[in-house]
């Protein structure tokens, strides 16, 4: 069977460490729980079907170059580099103290969807007494916590919330990541609406009204490349069929007429 | 493109190939589909040369004489030395509608076929009166040197087809048995010509006088190996989008508008004037 069932939570955890809350400790591991499952492709030798490597090729030489021999460059203009050894990077690294760093905490749903990035699944790593607390608290408050956590060689601001019963990290986007839309030309001088269209849109909006469920959406292309696979796998023969697109259609139309003509003949 | 209908794969139908009124490649593939109950026989088994215009009218085309690169298996094509171009020429024959879908979708406004067939290449069977005004002639001057050709061909018990040419002229065809000569059949035209312009001032016979402002040159030319005639029923590369359109010869009067035959007006006419074309293959009194 190709069809991917739901994912599951591997055994071994990324990262373990501790959410630090003031003097408060919760000791935790820290789980891969979002993933990818886009349809991905690997290249193939087409006469013998055999998978492409890629290789660091210096376009001077057109040789490949080994590991030992490869260095860091930063673009700092057009084919100009700024050359970094990896222990000149190395010492400008955060350095790791297994900690998720809490400051404060917010409303959950005052955080604006917008800086999420990756969410991670924690769980109690030897205490679960302190875990347990700090997601009942949580939960019954409808708060999350907010803080910081340096994850290989990168500082994240992150989420500390609840999701299904679980703590879970959130890593955020900066602030610097996100473009402010209001500074857009096209929003700066919006009409007021109509007061009677006004109130015919928000009559739409409430009668489409209904809960959240993402399940309500489904990866077609990726069904359809997973049904193609079985099909291969079988051995069947795939026939390409190409949408008809819209001024096609007249053509096809004409196209029937004039082959009904010619059969008459 | 679903294969049940067509083998072609259509591409770029969007483009737009006639930028004065817009038509698109896909309409010139409409067209060319609409016409091809009639089109396709007076076609079949003759050796064709394309005229491209991949980027539209106004931007240069070109003559594909030879089938080009790319062309399908099932697409038909010949081998026949042609004494014009001096060389063998692998000829695109178009026997079916696929195939003419395909040379449409080549982007091939024009198409153009040679005077003899496939298995009767050197001997023509058919015989052209190109009759070619020069400026300033009106096209009323050219319906009336048509309608000479016309009687002058009827009083030697000869029946005549009659097309625009699409452009300036009108063309006046008669089927033959393939069995003479292209020297033959041009000197045939050439004496018709002759006889035209002893009685018509209008009339040009000579090549060497064919530029004389406001005459109308009966050209007898184009009756040469290798050489051809827009195809009926073809398109022109022209801002009108026109048609070298078939006509009955009652329909050849004072007045008759070749612009108004064109890519919208063609395909409406329920009328076939060429259908027995092929059917009334005539012995040629040679003098």
């Amino acid at each position: 069977m190709v069809k991917s069932s739901e994912p599951r939570i591997s055994k071994r955890p990324i990262w373990s460490g501790r959410v630090t809350i003031g003097l408060v400790n919760v000791p935790v591991k820290l789980f891969t729980m979002i993933f990818d499952k886009s349809v991905s492709f690997r290249f193939l030798h087409k006469q013998d079907g055999q998978p492409l490597k890629y290789e660091r090729v210096c376009i001077k030489e057109d040789k490949v170059v080994p590991w030992e021999d490869i260095v860091k460059g930063y673009e700092v203009a057009k084919n100009q580099f700024v050359v970094f050894e990896k222990e000149e990077l190395k010492a400008a690294r955060p350095e790791s103290d297994q900690r998720i760093r809490i400051d404060k905490f917010v409303d959950f749903l005052s955080v604006d969807p917008i800086y999420l990035d990756k969410s991670y699944v924690l769980t109690p790593d030897k205490s679960e007494d302190a875990y347990s607390l700090l997601l009942n608290a949580l939960h019954g408050m409808g708060k999350a916590g907010v803080g910081r956590i340096t994850l290989r060689t990168k500082e994240y601001p992150v989420l500390v919330h609840v999701y299904k019963g679980a703590l879970v990290m959130t890593t955020l986007r900066y602030a610097y990541e996100v473009a402010d839309p209001s500074k857009l030309e096209e929003l700066k001088d919006l009409k007021e609406p109509d007061k009677g269209q006004l109130t015919l849109a928000e009559k739409i909006v409430s009668d489409l009204s209904g809960d959240f469920d993402i399940t309500e959406y489904e990866d077609t292309y990726k069904e359809k490349v997973d049904e193609l696979i079985e099909k291969k796998l079988k051995g069947e023969t795939i026939v390409v069929t190409k949408p008809v697109k819209e001024e096609a259609k007249e053509l096809m139309v004409a196209l029937q007429e004039t082959l009904k003509q010619l059969k008459k003949k | 493109m679903p294969s049940d209908l067509t083998k072609v794969e259509l591409s770029n139908l969007d483009k737009i190939l006639y930028p004065e009124l817009k038509i698109t490649k896909g309409q010139i593939i409409e067209y060319y589909i609409k016409i091809a109950p009639k089109m396709l026989d007076l076609l079949a088994n003759r050796p064709l040369v394309l005229t491209r215009f991949p980027n539209g009218i106004d931007k240069e085309g070109f003559y594909e004489k030879d089938a080009p690169m790319g062309t399908p298996s099932w697409v038909k094509t010949t081998k026949r030395f042609s004494e014009t171009a001096n060389r063998t020429i692998n000829y695109v024959v178009c026997n079916d509608l696929d195939t003419l879908i395909w040379i449409a979708n080549l982007a091939s406004i024009e198409v153009h076929m040679t005077l003899g067939q496939v298995n009767s290449f050197e001997k023509p069977d058919l015989v052209f009166f190109d009759i070619d005004p020069e400026p300033p002639t009106s096209f009323d001057n050219v319906v009336e040197v048509a309608l000479l050709v016309k009687e002058k061909l009827q009083s030697l018990g000869l029946k005549s087809y009659v097309k625009t040419s699409g452009k300036k002229g009108l063309h006046v065809v008669l089927p033959i048995i393939p069995k003479y000569s292209f020297r033959q059949t041009r000197e045939f035209v050439h004496q018709i010509g002759k006889h035209l312009a002893s009685e018509s001032p209008l009339v040009v016979s000579q090549f060497s006088r064919t530029k004389q402002p406001g005459t109308i040159f009966v050209d007898y030319l184009q009756n040469s190996h290798g050489k051809t005639m827009i195809c009926p029923y073809s398109l022109r590369a022209t801002s009108e989008a026109t048609v070298s359109t078939p006509l009955d010869w009652h329909n050849v009067k004072k007045g008759l508008k070749p612009d108004k035959l064109n890519i919208f007006t063609v395909p409406k006419s329920e009328k076939n004037p060429w259908e027995n074309l092929t059917k009334n293959r005539q012995k040629l009194e040679v003098n």
